[in-house]
């Protein structure tokens, strides 16, 4: 094991693939020479050279575009598209282009591509750079979605990603880039479609994503403390396959499903979740499934202001001890 | 406002809501009788604190929760609080399992928000009817609260004292004399006798802590009183030896009637230093009584019977019973305990009784 | 007039020769049978037809190599059929049947044939071209010399993604040729009066640092002479090139669409070039016997007719491809 920041993860777990697989490629904006404005993919271009590891115009629909055509003609390229507000600009090459190549012709066309890109608020960058929009993405048939919450879950999910032969629109959240977390020794890659169960409680069921996650075992701390209201955290990880078995079985086990989203109000990713419960739950809920989510507005710039907007430990708190009686 | 089982005396640290007096959704006026909780056999009733209406009942008659625990809410006047809880809707998950175990709502405490039924409470309400089935042609009785407690007492007591019956026979005659013009039982002159004998015997008025022996200055004597098949609880008359006979009479007299009528405070059955069981009324010749820890011995006095008794040469009838004492063979030995039931019936036979009680009763 | 480049290499061999006219020829009665069977409703939906224009993709088409890749828009058939698509898979597409290409799941704007090279036909105008530069790219890493020919109408050359991909290959200097059928339509506007250039494509590669090429759509071997030039260039690394094909289509924009906005007279004049008549004519003079042209006009006819029923025999496609291939294992689950 090693500890490693979420950013160091996300270079470690494209080098792991890149040092695999030549077939593997990188390209986007300021990721080759600068290392990613996040500095996310340092040391790619030294270690893998400019032939495999690329810097690109702006230019999104160029970018994606290329991944796509580099995808079906046999490479796997990983393609990063700088901040996740910028898949609107390029959301043709993602919803209209890649994830519906295989399906229209059949299965004549593979591709195994991932984008990743720079998820979630937290950064005080204001409306159209701190926005959640993963569910956009689940909300597209032929697009597989991830979204870690740990470096080892960067890593590994990463890793799972690119060996994948659907496209993957992997979501790192931009808050997290500087967490710490332990991350195993040699090969690491994970499965898609996996949840996983981070703290088993008996009294509710929590859902959390990303950013969201450790927030909620925070809150779950509090709850067990302050109120001895004992939570059952799931980090979902995978949106798109869903675990759904392990997400229904916890819920079955409380009888009280809480979610806990950063995308704005409307179809956030827990309603899915939700819905899926309430239909396959129905005669084992004990209570109304409570969605904690953002309000339905843009996010706001000034910290205390987007602090207030997205879901906090606080908030957290005070609606499942409200609600969970 | 919160309900919470009350700290009826300073030892006790539990107790069990034996009757709601009010129903959820009724109003009550505070200080208006609310309930009843039982505390180690002694019953009290509580008032309710406030004027409202009783909005949850959270502890259902028969459980039993540590002091400070909600028990009930009351939704005070001028505070209102949401929709009762009693008509709450009933989630997905308890209708279902009222279904599949053909159960009312109205058959199951909630314990939820508001009193709302949850799923934990349906479930706990299955597995308590479980456990309660009858099995074929026998019937079962579930003990009461004080039968139990007897029982874990006169347990205990059986498993570590090592106990020796002595006995004496005693001559009432001269208690009789006094007794009869007054109506008195012979029970008070018993007790009175032992306040005389005991500080000449004090290792018999004593506690055994661990490897000491405590021996108590005051004289607390613990009365056991029969309660007519639920069990048996022993009032104590406390600082016994400084009463006089017709105080010693009335302190008896007052806990047996507390004691039978169920109004003893819980204060009232702790710190006995020495037991006196009186068996008199059942006719029996003689008992081995049951020492209660951490008290080293206790008085047996069964039927006095007439009898033909030796007086100088003749044969005379006089009214006889016998004294049997339990003591724990590890605080003391048979010559001191036997010393004592001499002194006893030297006392009862001999003392100048009409003095004691004085003129008047 | 339009310009050849420099290095414009025409055809110089009879077989090439014929083998242009055999493709313009198979495109042509294709797309015919193709209108044909829309008329009779069993081609649902819409179709775009490429006829008058057949001289771009024939030209190109008989320029690559096999391994090349084809990237067009929605306007496909002909390009499909040129890289050696089989007639009666294009039809089954058509037709929503179970020989069709795709088995009936994209349909006419996405005739796609991997195995010859035919990689996708777009529907959103323009999507194509970053795409086209992706496989060019894919090329460049792998070095296997093969290019991506992209294929697009003039109403492209106003769209993000154009702007995109041109910077982008020139760049990254990849072997793909941009070829704008420039038809002088968009859907139903004239594509000068929406334009602020008047060649849409050949006046906009100097803002990419490309060569200005214009060429005679409608002439297969000047196509074919430019086609060998840009494919021969981005081949030896010499990167990218953007071609500008003046042609005419003389149905409609699809079949939808009967082309009444036209100016009078125009179709007529156009027609007087028609590109195969054209391309006869030429063969002819230069001592191909006419009885060899016959013949592969027979056979192409005979070719399409056997197509024709082939497709209309086999099975409309199942319900249960519905749920399939949307992922690589076949399936479609989202969830377990």
């Amino acid at each position: 094991m090693a500890e490693l920041t979420y950013r160091e993860a996300v270079a470690a777990g494209i080098a792991q693939e890149m040092e695999r697989d030549e077939r593997v490629v990188f390209l986007g904006e300021d990721v080759a020479a600068a290392g990613g404005v996040f500095k996310a993919t340092v040391g790619l271009l030294e270690r893998f050279g400019p032939k495999r590891v690329r810097d690109t115009p702006i230019s999104e629909l160029a970018i994606i575009g290329a991944a796509m055509g580099a995808a079906m003609t046999g490479l796997r390229p990983i393609a990063e598209i700088m901040f996740s507000d910028f898949l609107a600009v390029c959301w043709d090459m993602i919803a209209n282009e890649v994830a519906k190549a295989r399906y229209m012709s059949a299965g004549q066309m593979t591709l195994p591509l991932v984008i990743r890109t720079a998820n979630g608020s937290g950064a005080r960058f204001g409306a159209q750079h701190s926005q959640s929009v993963e569910n956009w993405a689940m909300s597209v048939p032929g697009l597989k979605v991830v979204a870690p919450s740990t470096p080892a879950d960067v890593k590994g999910l990463l890793a799972a990603a690119v060996r994948d032969p659907d496209p993957v629109v992997f979501f790192e959240h931009k808050g997290l880039y500087a967490t710490k977390g332990q991350v195993p020794d040699g090969e690491h890659v994970d499965r898609l479609g996996t949840a996983k169960v981070l703290r088993e409680g008996g009294d509710v069921t929590v859902v959390a994503l990303a950013a969201m996650v450790p927030r909620a075992l925070e809150a779950a701390e509090r709850l067990q403390r302050e109120d001895g209201i004992s939570a059952t955290v799931i980090d979902v990880r995978s949106l798109v396959p869903l675990d759904t078995k392990t997400i229904l079985a916890e819920t079955v086990k409380t009888g009280r499903l809480y979610t806990v989203e950063e995308n704005p109000r409307l179809c956030g990713w827990g309603a899915e979740i939700a819905s899926i419960a309430a239909e396959e739950c129905f005669y084992d809920l004990d209570g109304p499934i409570v969605r904690i989510t953002t309000p339905h507005v843009p996010l706001p710039a000034a910290d205390a202001l987007e602090d207030g907007t997205v879901p906090s430990v606080a908030r957290i708190v005070e609606t499942i001890r409200r609600t969970a009686g | 406002m919160d309900v919470v089982m009350p700290q009826l005396g300073e030892t006790v640290k539990e107790g069990t809501v034996t009757v709601w007096h009010k129903k959820v959704g009724e109003r009550v006026e505070a200080n208006e009788l609310l309930f009843e909780v039982n505390t180690d056999k002694v019953e009290t009733e509580v008032p309710a604190p406030v004027s409202g209406v009783l909005a949850a009942i959270l502890v259902a008659e028969g459980g039993t929760v540590q002091v400070g625990t909600t028990l009930a809410v009351i939704e005070e006047d001028g505070k209102p609080r949401a929709a009762p809880a009693r008509d709450a809707p009933l989630s997905p998950v308890v209708r279902r399992l009222l279904a599949e175990n053909g159960l009312d709502a109205s058959a199951v405490t909630g314990t939820g928000a508001g009193g709302r039924i949850t799923r934990d409470d349906v479930l706990a309400h299955v597995e308590r009817s479980k456990t309660g089935g009858k099995p074929q042609g026998d019937e079962r009785l579930p003990l009461s609260k004080v039968r139990k407690r007897t029982a874990e007492q006169m347990a205990l007591s059986w498993r570590t004292i090592p106990h020796v019956l002595q006995a004496v026979e005693v001559d009432f005659h001269a208690v009789d004399a006094a007794r009869l013009p007054r109506a008195l039982t012979y029970l008070p002159f018993v007790a009175f006798a032992v306040c005389r004998a005991l500080p000449e015997f004090p290792a018999l008025n004593a506690s055994l802590d661990g490897d000491a022996l405590v021996l108590h200055r005051r004289i607390n004597l613990g009365i056991a009183v029969d309660l007519g098949g639920e069990g048996l609880i022993v009032p104590v008359v406390k600082d016994a030896g400084e009463k006089s006979l017709p105080e010693l009479a009335r302190a008896i007299h007052s806990v047996s009637e507390k004691a039978r009528s169920g109004r003893l405070a819980p204060d009232d059955v702790t710190e006995a230093t020495y037991t006196l069981s009186n068996s008199g009324r059942f006719g029996t010749l003689l008992t081995a009584p049951i020492i209660n820890p951490p008290q080293v011995a206790i008085l047996s006095t069964d039927a006095v019977t007439r009898k033909p008794v030796a007086q100088g040469e003749t044969v005379a009838i006089h009214p006889v019973g016998v004294l049997a004492q339990s003591f724990d063979h590890r605080a003391l030995d048979g010559a001191y305990s036997a010393a004592y039931l001499r002194k006893l019936k030297q006392i009862l036979e001999e003392r100048d009784w009409a003095a004691d009680l004085g003129r008047g009763p | 007039m339009p310009t050849l480049t420099k290095d414009a290499a025409p055809p110089n061999t009879a077989a090439t020769r014929l083998a242009l006219f055999r493709s313009q020829t198979e495109i042509r009665l294709l797309e015919k049978r193709a209108y044909d069977l829309f008329l009779q409703n069993l081609v649902k939906g819409t179709s775009h037809l490429s006829l008058g224009q057949e001289a771009v993709a024939a030209g190109f088409a008989v320029a690559m190599r096999r391994d090349d890749y084809t990237f067009c828009t929605y306007r496909g058939h002909a390009h499909t059929l040129a890289r050696g698509a089989p007639m009666v898979g294009i039809l089954g597409e058509l037709m929503g049947r179970t020989c069709g290409l795709m088995g009936g799941k994209g349909g006419s704007m996405h005739l796609t044939s991997v195995p010859h090279g035919a990689m996708g036909s777009y529907a959103i105008v323009g999507a194509h071209l970053p795409v086209a530069a992706g496989a060019a790219w894919s090329a460049q890493v792998r070095g296997s010399g093969q290019v991506a020919v992209c294929f697009f109408g003039d109403g492209a050359t106003n769209i993000g993604a154009f702007h995109e991909a041109l910077n982008f290959a020139v760049v990254w200097k990849l072997p793909v040729i941009f070829v704008c059928e420039n038809n002088q339509y968009m859907e139903y506007t004239p594509i000068r009066s929406v334009t602020a250039v008047e060649h849409p494509a050949a006046d906009r590669a100097s803002a990419y640092g490309l060569e200005r090429i214009v060429v005679d759509g409608n002439d297969a071997d000047a196509v074919y002479g430019a086609a060998a030039a840009a494919i021969g260039k981005a081949r030896g690394g010499g990167g990218p090139s953007l071609i500008e094909a003046m042609t005419y289509r003389y149905s409609g924009h699809s079949r939808a669409d009967p082309g009444k906005y036209r100016p009078a007279g125009e179709l007529e004049e156009w027609m007087k070039r028609d590109p195969i008549a054209l391309y006869r004519a030429r063969l002819l003079e230069l001592g191909t016997p006419e009885g060899a042209l016959r013949e592969v006009e027979k056979a192409v006819q005979r070719a399409v007719d056997e197509a024709t029923e082939a497709a209309k025999e086999s099975p409309p496609s199942p319900l249960d491809v519905i749920e399939r291939d949307v992922w690589a294992d076949g399936g479609s689950s989202w969830r377990n």
